[in-house]
């Protein structure tokens, strides 16, 4: 990713981030202003019922009498044109989890409590704040972006890096699950053949052109941060995500019939959600 | 006289207690409250430190199943995650892989419930529909909520778990899938054979 950076790159997703911070901040100001707040703390409280609410008020097509019995119906089925590479990368990422994964996250959690684990998760969670924000902006979620925007600044600060979750723990503030694969999605991008990357696992067209997107909206890259640095931070986060999920991986597979098929629909339904925002 | 009167108010209250007590008992037969007991019993028995070690790992799982057998409709959920081969299938066959189709979900939720250490359940809301109903929960993993939504029918008062979605990842619908591909290719020979397989090859890692 490095090599793509130019100057011209970072200024513009810099004059970006400027611009963006600068709108979520007049909105928060915007809101105070026309409303008479008690506290901090009522207000977040608003902000998540009124998230909550909108959700509700989407209707959930699982319960509908028609699709319970009509279940047989083929759902889309994801192309797959690249099976058989698909599935030789499948299980090289099936090996490099058994055989390094694994082995160095139960070390890991060995070494580290989950209380730390935890908080290097939440770490690596807040930087991708400014992908959540840009992307709930894109969708058209105004308050969930510049809820995204008070928890980056105030998880920074209070939270000391982000290693905490001050925003959530004491405002009640959650985050958004938005990335730029879901916001193609929203403006009605399909999401194309199915692509089970080298290291980084399943995802297909949309998503993978997403995930670029979110590389550049990731402050590590926009920082400009030396690529041993970025991989480096990149294994951490994985290997503290399976310390802290060990045996998932292997109880899926495990019961599974074709891992590599329950793990592709597994991945496109998982997307679908996300878009869907269930 | 005024001895009367407390009484007559004690009396009263008793009587709304026990109106009240009795709605109560209605309302739990709801799918989120019947739902709720079971779940509660189950972790009761994970948390109970008489079963606690791993010499009881049989007796635990034992017990854990004699709850959850309870709560899924296996025969419903074998059916609907074999699709439209499932009525190809004679009696016999049917009842074969619904036998093992039941023990594959309890091989996968037996192994999630054993790594179980006190993470909380949160019970979101229910939308019930007729005989149907969703259960909207997530499990605090972590710090961390994980949607689980549970799709229930009642049959005869008790209602049934059909289907459940972790993260909005449908069960039956993954399993279907799963199968699907097998059938294609090597028909339910095949996919009986390779269940049994699967089944063998976690009895030993266990």
């Amino acid at each position: 990713m490095h090599h793509l950076m130019t100057k011209k790159n970072i200024s513009f997703a810099g004059s970006i981030a400027l611009l963006f911070l600068f709108f979520s901040v007049i909105h928060a100001w915007a809101k105070v202003d026309d409303t008479v707040v008690p506290s901090m703390d009522v207000r977040a409280e608003e902000i998540f019922v009124a998230g909550a609410s909108a959700s509700d008020a989407e209707e959930d097509d699982w319960i509908d009498e028609d699709s319970w019995d009509e279940e047989w119906e083929d759902e889309e089925l994801i192309a797959d044109p690249l099976e058989p590479l698909n599935r030789l990368f499948f299980h090289f990422n099936d090996k490099l989890y058994y055989w390094v994964l694994k082995p160095v996250a139960r070390v890991y959690s060995g070494v580290f409590p989950v209380e730390i684990q935890i908080a290097v998760r939440n770490f690596f969670d807040n930087l991708r704040a400014p992908t959540r924000a840009v992307n709930c902006l894109l969708q058209g979620r105004v308050q969930n972006s510049s809820q995204e925007v008070v928890r980056f600044a105030l998880n920074s600060t209070v939270g000391i890096f982000g290693f905490g979750d001050f925003a959530r723990d004491v405002l009640g503030l959650n985050s958004s699950n938005e990335d730029t694969g879901q916001t193609l999605g929203y403006y009605g991008a399909g999401g194309g053949f199915y692509i089970n990357w080298p290291f980084l696992g399943p995802a297909n067209f949309r998503d993978s052109i997403g995930m670029v997107g979110d590389a550049y909206l990731h402050p590590f890259i926009f920082l400009d941060v030396d690529w041993e640095v970025t991989v480096g931070a990149w294994a951490l986060e994985k290997v503290n995500y399976t310390a802290l999920t060990l045996g998932d991986y292997e109880l899926f597979t495990e019961t599974a019939l074709d891992p590599y098929a329950a793990v592709k629909d597994a991945y496109q339904q998982y997307r679908k959600g996300l878009i869907e925002n269930k | 006289m005024l001895q009367h009167k407390s009484r007559i108010v004690v009396i009263l209250l008793t009587m709304v207690c026990l109106i009240f007590g009795a709605r109560g008992a209605a309302l739990a037969k709801g799918p989120m409250n019947q739902l709720q007991v079971a779940v509660d019993e189950i972790m009761e028995i994970l948390q109970s430190n008489e079963l606690k070690g791993t010499d009881q790992k049989e007796k635990r799982k034992q017990l854990v199943l004699n709850v959850v057998v309870d709560m899924f409709d296996f025969r419903e959920m074998a059916r609907s995650s074999l699709g439209p081969s499932w009525n190809d299938l004679t009696a016999e066959e049917q009842d074969k892989f619904v036998g093992l189709f039941t023990s594959l979900i309890e091989e996968r939720y037996i192994g999630k419930i054993d790594s179980y250490n006190n993470q909380k359940v949160i019970y979101k809301k229910e939308r019930i529909k007729g005989s149907m109903a969703i259960i909207y929960t997530a499990i605090v993993d972590n710090e961390l909520e994980i949607p689980i939504d549970y799709k229930l029918k009642e049959d005869q008062g008790k209602w049934l778990i059909h289907d459940l979605k972790i993260e909005n990842v449908s069960l039956i619908a993954n399993y279907r899938r799963d199968f699907d591909g097998i059938l294609r290719k090597e028909q339910f020979a095949g996919l009986v054979k390779k269940i049994e397989e699967q089944l063998e090859n976690s009895k030993h890692q266990n």
